[in-house]
């Protein structure tokens, strides 16, 4: 299509990007981790610098129609030195080349935290986390979640409910949503505020639920990236969330855990976290101060 | 870097097709989203009203328009802004109205001495602003308002850039490639926004 001057101007197309971010996912030996790699040792390329510009347009060609065949019909990218790409994404230790999102981008710029934790909450920790949810949005936090069963469902359902907003941050390409029980969900979220996924749609696509599961995980360490601070309201000694505690840490992010965590016999990693840096909330307040030290307490 | 509107986007600019060129530097949410972006802090600025001269929220326009430039120069290759002539779309009001706002014009002239800029496209009469007018016009309308200043047309250009802050539907683009077109027929005409407009807001 271009005539002239991409060679002239300093630009990216955003769907040679896609279609040259599939093509490197497709070869099944590529992870977040070597994909940083590369990035890290040729910081000035771009997907589309590793890729023939045929094979970019055969897998972009496939993945618009995978999306379009999943009923996305509207949906953006954002690559890594592209505009609105957001330098905070940076501090992953395998940050992100590229995604995928629906909605209104512009909420990433606003001030957010993750609110996370297990698949199988209590009924008080889903209590907790919908007052937890209620107190950040009165205080105009943008509530991010992974829209997993538990915790996070509870989390973005509690924000919209209280007229906030809220960001879900999927282990799924859009195409797909996991659990199937949150495919609504995640249709209002992607409508009215903002769904983000970095799973490649057609490799998701290619290989079985055994090894699609490793990209839940990887999405906790953008959401972290994404957020000032992550939340954990409930989780069990092997959980995923331990996954975004460790890289909230790694990425200077401020952690917090609720103090019901603690108080499980069973659990070592309260503990090992707190002696790491996590503050330990026994009420809001111990939240609020750390995120909005200038502001009177309540 | 600057982003080409290529098939992915294209669809949300409806005048605009696959023959037209056009890349965008970030992206802005107008009125109902929600506005927390840096792109959208510059638009604004760069939007702000000229009625504001004076106020104190009058130097974030300057700022802005400043802002608009230097981003401009960080996407172009010093061979291009050597070699193109930057044209920014004419302002909604002609000179001598109150509101006549040459942002634009300011920006390009901002590239560099040594950077071509010219008002090669001046309107006949003043429009409403097109974010703020019930119907936006169509290419047509906007052509048929257009004139090319002829004291500017020589020499003839190797390469056009029309510049404007926002890529909304694409029909000032359009009604500007045609008249330039008319006038030199064999310059490619690309166009540049310092941002589009995010699909679904107003």
């Amino acid at each position: 299509m271009a005539t002239a001057p991409l060679a002239t101007l300093r630009a990216i197309s955003p769907l040679r990007e896609m279609g040259a971010y599939e093509a490197l996912w497709a070869k099944s030996e590529t992870t977040f981790t070597s994909l940083a790699r590369k990035f890290r040792e040729a910081p000035d390329l771009l997907p589309s610098d590793f890729v023939a510009e045929y094979e970019a347009k055969f897998f972009a060609d496939i993945v618009m129609q995978m999306l379009r065949d999943s009923g996305v019909k509207q949906f953006g990218i954002r690559v890594h030195r592209a505009g609105e790409y957001p330098k905070k994404l940076r501090d992953a230790e395998d940050p992100v080349e590229l995604l995928y999102y629906r909605g209104w981008w512009d909420l990433v710029e606003t001030r957010s935290v993750a609110v996370v934790g297990t698949r199988e909450p209590s009924a008080q920790a889903v209590e907790r986390t919908s007052k937890l949810v209620r107190l950040l949005v009165n205080d105009k936090f943008t509530i991010v979640s992974g829209l997993a069963r538990g915790i996070d469902t509870a989390a973005h359902n509690a924000a919209i409910k209280a007229g906030g907003k809220t960001i879900a941050v999927i282990g799924t390409p859009l195409t797909h949503s996991y659990p199937k029980e949150n495919a609504t969900l995640q249709e209002r979220i992607a409508n009215d505020f903002l769904l983000v996924s970095q799973v490649p749609v057609y490799r998701y696509s290619k290989q079985d639920f055994r090894r699609n599961r490793g990209f839940f995980p990887e999405r906790n360490k953008t959401m972290s990236a994404l957020t000032e601070a992550t939340i954990i309201v409930e989780a069990g000694q092997t959980s995923g969330t331990l996954i975004q505690a460790r890289a909230a840490l790694k990425q200077r992010r401020k952690l917090f855990i609720l103090d019901n965590c603690f108080q499980n016999p069973s659990l070592s990693w309260p503990h090992e976290f707190e002696s790491r840096g996590a503050v330990r909330v026994k009420e809001y307040e111990d939240i609020r101060k750390s995120l909005v030290p200038d502001v009177n307490p309540t | 870097m600057l982003t080409q509107l290529d098939a992915l986007y294209l669809p949300h600019h409806w005048y605009l097709d696959a023959a037209d060129e056009c890349y965008f530097g970030g992206e802005y949410t107008a009125g109902q989203g929600y506005t927390y972006s840096e792109t959208n802090q510059l638009i604004l600025n760069l939007k702000k009203k000229m009625e504001r001269r004076g106020l104190p929220d009058w130097g974030y326009k300057a700022r802005a328009i400043r802002q608009a430039a230097m981003n401009l120069r960080e996407y172009l290759r010093p061979q291009f802004l050597a070699s193109a002539t930057f044209v920014p779309i004419p302002p909604s009001k002609v000179v001598g109205d109150p509101e006549y706002d040459d942002r634009m014009t300011q920006v390009v002239q901002l590239l560099g001495e040594n950077v071509d800029a010219r008002e090669l496209v001046c309107q006949i009469e003043s429009t409403l602003e097109a974010h703020t007018a019930e119907t936006r016009p169509g290419p047509r309308t906007l052509y048929n308002n257009y004139q090319i200043e002829e004291s500017c047309i020589t020499p003839t250009p190797s390469q056009i850039a029309v510049v404007d802050d926002v890529l909304t539907t694409g029909a000032h683009f359009k009604a500007m490639k045609r008249i330039l077109g008319e006038t030199y027929p064999d310059v490619p005409i690309v166009g540049i926004f310092i941002a589009r407009r995010v699909p679904g807001t107003e």
